[in-house]
């Protein structure tokens, strides 16, 4: 089933609160995974059981901390009994678990996947100032339709009524999204600002989403949960598509400008150590990373446990070594184990206390290297991962003269 | 760069190149003496994680010898080598890394010939290159 719902009361984030509180109520979920901020005003996730918590939740907060594949790693990687989740995911999040699926370290059986569009997300951290100015204007607020609250699902917290006005008013004012300098260097870079794999999408893009939001099920586990709204069934709206053509373009433009110059300052032995030159070798970067899955990685285990003796042996070789040593290793080995599954979150850079600029480097060499087998990451449960399989008429060159 | 000595890390197949070698040496095929044998189970078990240390940690080339397609002894490790060498190659050229010092080639245990060949072509093309750029490079 696809088609349009009537958005209630202008009130997009309290018309998909109302959907996630129905599907709880019916017992259609369990529970779902929706963003949400806390009371101390975090900006980060809640897996939510009961409905009628459902006003501290916000389905729509553009603010990312993490990427919600890394907390479904986490909590979905074994199977479970009688329990449904639902997961409200974004492109980048929705092709992370993609990936984990096919790298099982994610079973879908428990799962339900809930899709929908990004037009980008800031960095958690302040975002909280974003939402509420110490001088306790709201800007973006104002600038907007202020909606009213729906029936029943009122809000009484002042702080989640502000929030509600800054993410309505972040998916009203799309054409702001084509070039908001604000977001994550990873949004302003993103071409996937829709969901590609899902049980069921909901969209909001190229459309008017006070009026009406788009909803489309994939297959019957979606369709049950549709069942039952009254939805407008039809195609997507032409609006909705260019909106979508439009915004892709604009952003692989972003990204090939922002490649360009990475390739001026990254390219060849000297740039590429000088680029890695504060690493501290902490690696948040891994630990963050949702495609990144291992339990333990390699360069924490033993094989990287060196005695003093060979650390001078080595030393030896050159007269001296940096210490903490190998951390280019570190990022040139993680590129060839991960760049198959990068899907470009940034979530990496965020993390990285010296700011390394992970994002514009792991999209480029990402791209590159899906392109040499005509893969992207996350886009379809059924593409083989190109590194578990082969076919025996291929890449002749490769070994022979 | 004529007395430029290349010191090449050679990771070779148990059942195949590293037996070439062998046949090499027992036939008494000359070859340069510039690469270090290491002898592994299989093409498909070397990571990319031993290229690149050999690389950064100086050596100004890597060589791995596996079966020939088909041929391999755990079935298919060299077909999935061959699929990682592709990824190796592009990550190497997207960070302007030079992919040509780092050699894949299938060489079985009958090919001694081959593999004193290969060894003494490779020799003379890092020659040509000179000296890797991490040689003394320390802080990377
Ligand atoms: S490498 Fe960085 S951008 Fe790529 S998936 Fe991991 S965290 Fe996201
Ligand atoms: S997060 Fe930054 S400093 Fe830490 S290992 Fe990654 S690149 Fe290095
Ligand atoms: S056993 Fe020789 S390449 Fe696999």
């Amino acid at each position: 089933m696809k088609g349009l719902l009537k958005t209630r009361d202008k009130n997009p984030e309290a018309t998909l609160r109302e959907l996630f509180a129905g599907w709880l109520k019916d017992g259609k979920l369990s529970a779902i995974l929706v963003p949400a901020m806390s009371g101390s005003g975090a900006a980060t996730m809640a897996l939510i059981s009961d409905p009628d918590k459902i006003q501290d939740t916000a389905p729509l907060m553009p603010a990312m901390a993490v990427n919600a594949a890394s907390v479904i790693h986490d909590i979905a990687k074994l199977p479970a009994e009688g329990v449904k989740v639902g997961l409200l995911l974004r492109p980048c999040e929705m092709r992370a678990v993609v990936e984990l699926v096919k790298l099982r370290q994610v079973l879908l059986d428990n799962l339900v996947l809930i899709g929908i569009d990004c037009p980008g997300t800031y960095k958690s951290a302040g975002f909280r100032d974003r939402v509420e100015p110490s001088d306790g204007t709201c800007e973006d607020a104002e600038q907007g339709v202020k909606g009213s609250r729906v029936q029943g699902l009122q809000d009484s917290n002042p702080r989640t009524s502000s929030l509600s006005d800054f993410d309505n008013n972040h998916v009203r004012n799309q054409q702001e999204q084509y070039d908001n300098p604000d977001l994550r260097t990873a949004c302003q870079l993103c071409e996937y600002a829709k969901p590609m794999v899902f049980d069921v999408a909901i969209g909001f893009l190229g459309l008017n989403p006070d009026e009406e939001l788009w909803v489309e099920s994939a297959n019957d586990k979606g369709a049950a949960l549709l069942e039952g709204l009254e939805v407008a069934e039809g195609d997507e709206p032409d609006k909705r598509v260019k909106y979508l053509e439009e915004l892709a373009a604009k952003r692989k433009a972003n990204a090939a400008v922002s490649i360009e110059e990475l390739n001026k300052e990254m390219m060849g032995p000297d740039n590429l150590v000088r680029y890695f030159a504060d690493c501290l070798n902490c690696h948040n970067c891994m630990n963050v990373c949702p495609v990144c899955y291992c339990r333990e990685c390699f360069f924490d285990s033993d094989s990287f446990m060196r005695s003093l003796g060979e650390h001078v042996m080595i030393s030896k070789r050159k007269g001296m070594t940096r210490m903490p040593s190998e951390t280019l290793l570190f990022h040139l080995t993680r590129m060839n184990h991960m760049m198959m599954s990068c899907v470009g979150c940034g979530i990496c850079e965020d993390s990285c206390p010296v700011s390394i600029g992970l994002t514009p480097l792991f999209k480029k060499v990402s791209r590159d290297a899906q392109a040499e087998f005509d893969y992207v990451s996350g886009r379809s449960l059924d593409e083989e991962l190109p590194l578990t399989t082969f076919r025996e008429d291929e890449f002749k060159t490769i070994g022979e003269e | 760069m004529a007395d430029f000595e290349p010191r090449i890390v050679g990771f070779l197949c148990n059942w195949c190149t590293y037996a070439g070698a062998d046949l090499a040496g027992t036939s008494r095929m000359q070859y340069p003496p510039n690469m270090r044998p290491i002898r592994v189970m299989c093409s498909s078990s070397v990571d990319s994680v031993y290229i690149l240390r050999a690389l950064l940690e100086g050596a100004d080339g890597v060589f791995i010898g596996g079966c020939h397609p088909g041929d391999c002894h755990y079935v298919s490790g060299n077909y999935k080598a061959r699929r990682r060498m592709v990824l190796f190659n592009s990550i190497m050229r997207s960070v302007g890394l030079d992919q040509d010092r780092v050699w894949l080639r299938w060489i079985s245990a009958a090919e001694g010939r081959k593999f004193a060949n290969t060894v003494t072509e490779m020799t003379t093309a890092i020659q040509e290159k000179g000296p890797s750029e991490f040689r003394d490079k320390w802080d990377v």
